[in-house]
C-alpha cells in the first residue's frame, strides 16, 4: 500500500467514479442542480411556508405537460409494432409526471437520509478510532473488548439492532426526556434511536477499515517516535493516526456509501427518511415501481456525490510518496 | 576508562534475551563524554540489541546500564530517550511530515516549545546536516542519504547527551554513504558522544576512539581501532576483520569516506557472508 509505485495507479482508482462518467465536470453538471434544488426545497418548506403537511406540498415544477404528452402518444393512431413503442414512451411521460409530483415528499425524506448518514458516520468515526487503536496497540483486555464489540455488531443484522434499540430497549422513553427533542430543528425520538443504532453499527465497520490501515503504517516510525521521547499514545496520535487515517480513506468512503443506503432501514422504526416516503407514496398510489425508481435515483445522486467529495478529500490530504493519494 | 563513575555511558554485566534466545551475555564497558565507540560484529551478535537497551526500546534481563551515573532502569523512559538520540538503519522518518516537520515534532511535543521557536530551532539542525534547502520536502521526495541526515537532525533536535547509530549507512546506495558519514564525522569533531554500530571501516579507523568486536552477545575484543585492525589479539577478531576488509583492503588504507564493505556484505543486514551462523545457540 505504501510502495513508491502505487500513487499513479491508485490516483486513477480514487477518481474511479468521475473517470467512468467522463470527468468530474459532467458529473457536477447533474449533481449541482440536484443539490441546489434540494436546498431551495428545504428552505422553502421550512422557512417560507413552514408547517405544511409533507403530503400536501406542491412541486416547483409542472407535471401537466408530461401527462398531456403521454396522453397524446397513447391516442396516436399507429400500426401495431410502432404503437407498442409509443405506449412505452407514454409510460415514460407518466413516470415523469408522477415523479415530479412526488419530488416534495422525496426531498423531505432526503433531508433525514442526509442527516442520519452524516451524523452517524462522523459519530461512528469518533468511536472507531479508539476501537481500532485499542485493537492494534492495546493490551489483551482492550483488544478483547474491541474485538468482541466489532464482531457482535458486524455479526448481527443492522435491522435487528435497530429493532432491539427501538422496540426491545424502548430507547425512545429515555430520549423523550431530553429537552428540545422533536421541536423545531431538533429531530424526533425515533431519529435519535436511529442515530444511536447507525453510529454503533458504523463504528464497528469503520474500526475494521481503520485497523487494517493502522497496520499498514510501518512500525519503525512508532519506534522512532518513542526514541525521541514521545509516549506510545503520543506516537500513535502524532505519527501513526495521521497516516493510518489517510490510508483508511478509500475503505471509509466505501462505508459512507453503504451507510447512505442502509439508512433506509430507519424507515422500519418510523423515521421519515427517503425510503419511508417512497413506501408511503407507493402505498397510497400502488405505483411502487415508479416511486422506488425515483427514490433510487435520489440514492444514486447522493452516492455519486459522496464518492466525488471523498475523492477530493483523498486528493487534498495526500502527501507525496505516502500511501494511496496522488502527489500534490 | 572502563567502569569509572565519570563515564557517560556504562554497561555492567548486561544480559538480555528474547524468550529462550540469549542475545547479550554479559556486556560490560564504559564510554567517556566525547568518545566515539564503534561496534562491529557478525549478524545476530547482539549489536542492535545492545543499542536498543541503552534507550530501553528493549529491556534488559539483568545487569545495569548507567547514563551519566544514573541507572537507566530507574529513569523515566521518555526522559531517558530525550537524552539519548537514536538513528536507525531504515531512517524511520515520519512519512506524513516534511523534513522540518520530522524535526519539530519532538521539539513541540516532547520539549514543549512553541511552534515558531521549534521551526527556527529545527531549521538550525537541518542546516547543520546540510539540508536547509530541503526543509519542506516530504521523506518520499528525499534520497536515502538525505533521509538519514533528516533522521540525524531529528535526533539532534532533542539535544541529546549521547547518540546511538544503528547501522546508519547499511540501507544506503554506495554513492550516498559519504554524505551521512561526513555529518557523523562533523558531529564527532564537535564532541558528541557516539555509540555506532557500523561496518564503515574507514570511519571506524579515522573517527572511533574505541572499537569493539561483538560476537555471540559478548565483547570479544575492545581497544583503539589501529590495534584491532593491525594487531588483533583474538583469532575471531582477526578472522572477522579479514572478511570485512579483505576485498577493500586497498581503499581501507587510504581512509576515505567510502572505504567500506558496503559493496558486498552490507546490503543484507551488515554481516560478512557465511559468518558463524551455524554456531548460534
Amino acid at each position: 500500500m505504501s510502495t513508491e509505485a502505487a500513487p499513479a495507479e491508485s490516483a486513477a482508482e480514487s477518481r474511479g467514479v468521475s473517470l467512468e462518467f467522463g470527468g468530474r465536470a459532467r458529473l457536477l453538471a447533474v449533481l449541482v442542480p440536484f443539490w441546489a434544488w434540494l436546498v431551495v426545497r428545504w428552505a422553502y418548506d421550512w422557512v417560507v411556508v413552514p408547517g405544511t403537511n409533507v403530503s400536501a406540498r406542491e412541486s416547483f415544477f409542472p407535471s401537466q405537460q408530461f401527462l398531456t404528452a403521454g396522453e397524446a402518444l397513447r391516442n396516436a393512431a399507429a400500426p401495431a409494432p410502432l404503437g407498442g413503442v409509443l405506449d412505452w414512451f407514454a409510460g415514460g411521460f407518466d413516470f415523469l409526471a408522477f415523479g415530479v409530483e412526488a419530488l416534495p415528499q422525496l426531498a423531505a425524506g432526503a433531508w433525514l437520509t442526509v442527516v442520519l448518514t452524516v451524523v452517524s458516520i462522523l459519530a461512528g468515526l469518533v468511536l472507531a478510532v479508539p476501537l481500532s487503536v485499542a485493537r492494534v496497540y492495546g493490551n489483551r483486555a482492550t483488544r478483547w473488548v474491541s474485538l468482541s464489540f466489532t464482531e457482535l455488531i458486524r455479526g448481527t443484522p443492522l435491522l435487528a439492532q435497530l429493532f432491539v434499540l427501538y422496540f426491545g430497549l424502548s430507547l425512545t422513553q429515555y430520549v423523550r426526556e431530553i429537552p428540545g427533542v422533536g421541536t423545531g430543528w431538533i429531530p424526533g425520538t425515533a431519529v435519535w434511536v436511529a442515530f444511536i443504532g447507525f453510529t454503533i453499527n458504523s463504528a464497528a465497520y469503520q474500526s475494521e477499515y481503520i485497523r487494517s490501515a493502522l497496520l499498514s503504517v510501518d512500525s519503525g516510525q512508532l519506534t522512532a517516535a518513542r526514541s525521541i521521547g514521545l509516549s506510545k499514545l503520543g506516537g500513535i496520535r502524532h505519527v501513526v493516526l495521521p497516516q493510518g487515517l489517510r490510508f483508511a480513506i478509500p475503505g471509509w468512503s466505501n462505508e459512507l456509501v453503504y451507510l447512505i443506503k442502509y439508512s433506509s432501514l430507519a424507515s422500519f422504526i418510523t423515521v421519515g427518511e427517503l425510503f419511508f416516503y417512497a413506501r408511503d407514496i407507493g402505498g397510497d398510489t400502488y405505483r411502487y415501481v415508479e416511486i422506488y425508481s425515483a427514490a433510487a435515483l435520489f440514492y444514486l445522486a447522493m452516492v455519486l456525490s459522496a464518492s466525488l467529495v471523498m475523492g477530493v478529500v483523498e486528493e487534498r490530504t495526500s502527501i507525496p510518496g505516502l500511501g494511496t493519494g496522488r502527489a500534490r | 576508562m572502563s567502569g569509572t563513575d565519570a563515564d557517560l555511558l556504562r554497561f555492567e554485566d548486561v544480559h538480555q534475551s528474547y524468550g529462550d534466545e540469549k542475545v547479550l551475555r554479559g556486556i560490560s564497558f564504559g564510554m567517556d563524554r566525547g568518545d566515539v565507540e564503534v561496534v562491529i560484529g557478525p549478524s545476530g551478535s547482539g549489536k542492535s540489541t545492545m543499542l536498543r537497551c541503552v534507550n530501553r526500546l528493549t529491556e534488559i534481563d539483568s545487569g545495569h546500564i548507567y547514563i551519566d551515573g544514573e541507572d537507566a532502569a530507574a529513569m523515566d523512559e521518555n526522559d531517558l530517550r530525550r537524552r539519548v538520540g537514536m538513528v536507525f538503519q531504515d531512517f524511520n522518518l515520519f512519512a506524513h511530515r516534511t523534513a522540518l516537520g520530522n524535526v519539530t515534532l519532538g521539539l513541540t511535543e516532547v520539549r514543549g516549545m512553541e511552534k515558531a521557536a521549534a521551526r527556527e530551532d529545527a531549521m538550525g539542525h537541518l542546516e547543520r546536516v546540510g539540508l536547509g534547502d530541503q526543509a519542506h520536502s516530504y521523506p518520499g521526495e528525499l534520497s536515502g542519504g538525505q533521509k538519514q541526515r533528516v533522521g540525524i537532525a531529528r535526533a539532534l533536535a532533542m539535544d541529546p547527551e549521547l547518540m546511538l547509530f544503528d547501522e546508519p549507512t547499511s540501507a544506503l546506495d554506495p554513492e550516498l554513504i559519504g554524505e551521512v558519514l561526513t555529518v557523523m564525522r562533523d558531529l564527532a569533531a564537535d564532541g558528541m558522544t557516539m555509540l555506532c554500530v557500523t561496518h564503515e571501516m574507514g570511519f571506524a579507523r579515522e573517527v572511533a576512539s574505541t572499537l569493539s568486536f561483538l560476537d555471540e552477545g559478548k565483547v570479544v575484543e575492545r581497544g583503539p581501532p589501529d590495534q584491532l585492525f593491525d594487531a588483533p589479539e583474538e583469532a575471531r577478531t582477526a578472522q572477522f576483520l579479514e572478511r570485512l576488509t579483505g576485498l577493500h583492503d586497498e581503499d581501507e588504507r587510504s581512509g576515505g569516506p567510502r572505504t567500506s564493505s558496503d559493496g558486498h556484505g552490507e546490503s543484507d543486514g551488515g554481516e560478512p557472508s557465511g559468518t558463524r551462523r551455524g554456531e548460534r545457540p
